[in-house]
């Protein structure tokens, strides 16, 4: 980790003194994981592209406020998560959910009742997608975005604040609330209590 | 008398799974002597590491190349005159002030204006109509989360005031307009709208169980939900009216 933080900063310098070949290594080098954060942020292909593009965007616009003592790509996935969240905000002030509903359409949910027993192993897999599906479209913008974050990307609550704008004490009723709709969910089909 | 054993809530086993705990030791020491609460966080820990199940997919092959060739184009251009990137930035919201300026603007642009005849009047009209009965639709939604909300419980309201922000504005604009055109009712039902879409703009983005009371017996004692939904069916009358014929009687 610590080899490819030192060729971010090669690129990095490359990048900032308008060359455009650095940026584009940064591209190949964080596109994907990029690409994982903004796609389970938002639930879909298509904004999570459009998520990598403005994100790459806003780095380079940003790139002389990047302060080099933190990592390079925690940096640039803050800026990808905020993209992400307003995407998301956006949305659901329209009444959009980015999410699908899961495949029986918006009553999927209720599929799962609390009592059902454990699948079979050989679907289990697919019936865990399945629900983590259902779970996430159960969530608000804020719970997603800040579940997606400490779960995934493994930021403390109080980088979740940061990155979100948010009192340290929101960002953790998010995740906890998030992490309550997931068990809900995701629990009776693993034959645990939730 | 032995100290009765303190067993962690459930939250607690939560954030201890991600190592936020606040005291991660005695928790860790609790675990270990108390099986209920040992399987407890492992049943927390086994339904999260489920959820690693749900892989984003694969974005292909040559994926940097197509996030390149999209980008470079658009490095050059200064940040003022960027275009969005597809819909991320076109679906924000920022614009509803924007939008509410423009349409309160165009109406009274036309109402003014010497006009060779009554369609386009009609035409402004029915848009500005639609607007505002949006805007209504929208902050009814907003008053609706906070009345729905489960009581005695503390609410993150972020999302909601972030929303108000937005709504307060147009909400201005909306009202002047009304009071200029004589339209007294809505102007009082969008004043009264506007007061509590400001305090919660203005308040902070989690409320106590004391305020979230507060607010919602301000809600329904003042009757504005029951408001707004009458004035907004009076608005999507008119509008029809607007399509089909004369408008009907003011607010």
């Amino acid at each position: 980790m610590e080899r490819m933080e030192e060729s971010d900063a090669d690129a990095l310098a490359q990048a900032r003194a308008g060359g455009s070949d650095g940026f584009r290594t940064l591209v190949e080098r964080h596109g994907r994981a990029l690409f994982r954060l903004a796609y389970r942020m938002t639930g879909n292909e298509h904004d999570a592209e459009d998520v990598v593009q403005e994100a790459f965007l806003k780095a380079f616009r940003r790139l002389d406020q990047y302060d080099e003592r933190a990592r390079f790509s925690s940096w640039l996935h803050r800026i990808a998560a905020n993209c992400a969240y307003d995407l998301l905000r956006a949305r659901r002030r329209r009444d959009e959910s980015p999410w699908p509903e899961g495949p029986e359409g918006a009553d999927a949910a209720a599929d799962f009742p609390a009592g059902d027993p454990p699948p079979d192993r050989l679907v289990l897999s697919a019936e865990v997608r399945k629900r983590v599906t259902v779970a996430m479209s159960r969530m608000s913008a804020q719970e997603r975005a800040a579940f997606v974050l400490r779960h995934f990307e493994g930021m403390s609550i109080a980088e979740i604040g940061q990155a979100l704008d948010l009192e340290a004490s929101a960002a953790k009723q998010s995740v906890l609330r998030a992490v309550r709709k997931v068990r809900q969910v995701l629990a009776p089909a693993l034959g645990v209590a939730p | 008398m032995s100290e009765k054993p303190t067993h962690p809530a459930e939250d607690d086993l939560v954030l201890h799974h991600y190592g936020e705990g606040e005291d991660g030791e005695a928790l860790r020491v609790h675990l270990a002597d108390c099986p209920a609460c040992r399987a407890a966080f492992e049943r927390v820990g086994r339904t999260l590491g489920a959820v690693e199940a749900d892989e984003p997919p694969d974005p292909g092959p040559g994926y940097a190349d197509r996030v390149w060739s999209r980008l470079q184009p658009r490095l050059a251009e200064p940040a003022a005159r960027a275009r969005p990137a597809g819909r991320v930035v076109l679906r924000r919201l920022a614009g509803t002030c924007v939008l509410a300026a423009s349409l309160v603007g165009a109406f009274f642009l036309g109402r003014h204006a010497p006009r060779p005849d009554e369609a386009p009047a009609a035409g402004r009209e029915r848009v500005l109509l639609v607007a505002v009965g949006t805007h209504l639709e929208r902050s009814q939604v907003v008053l609706l989360e906070l009345v729905n909300a489960e009581p005695g419980v503390s609410l993150d309201v972020s999302a909601e005031r972030r929303s108000a922000e937005d709504l307060v504005a147009a909400s201005r604009l909306y009202r002047q307009a009304a009071t200029r055109t004589g339209e007294a009712g809505l102007a009082r039902v969008l004043e009264e709208l506007e007061r509590l879409l400001v305090e919660l703009a203005n308040g902070p983005s989690e409320l106590e169980p004391d305020d979230l009371q507060s607010l919602k017996r301000r809600i329904e004692s003042q009757g504005v939900l029951f408001k707004v939904r009458v004035i907004g069916s009076q608005i999507r009358e008119r509008e029809k009216q607007a399509v089909t014929g004369p408008s009907g009687t003011d607010l």
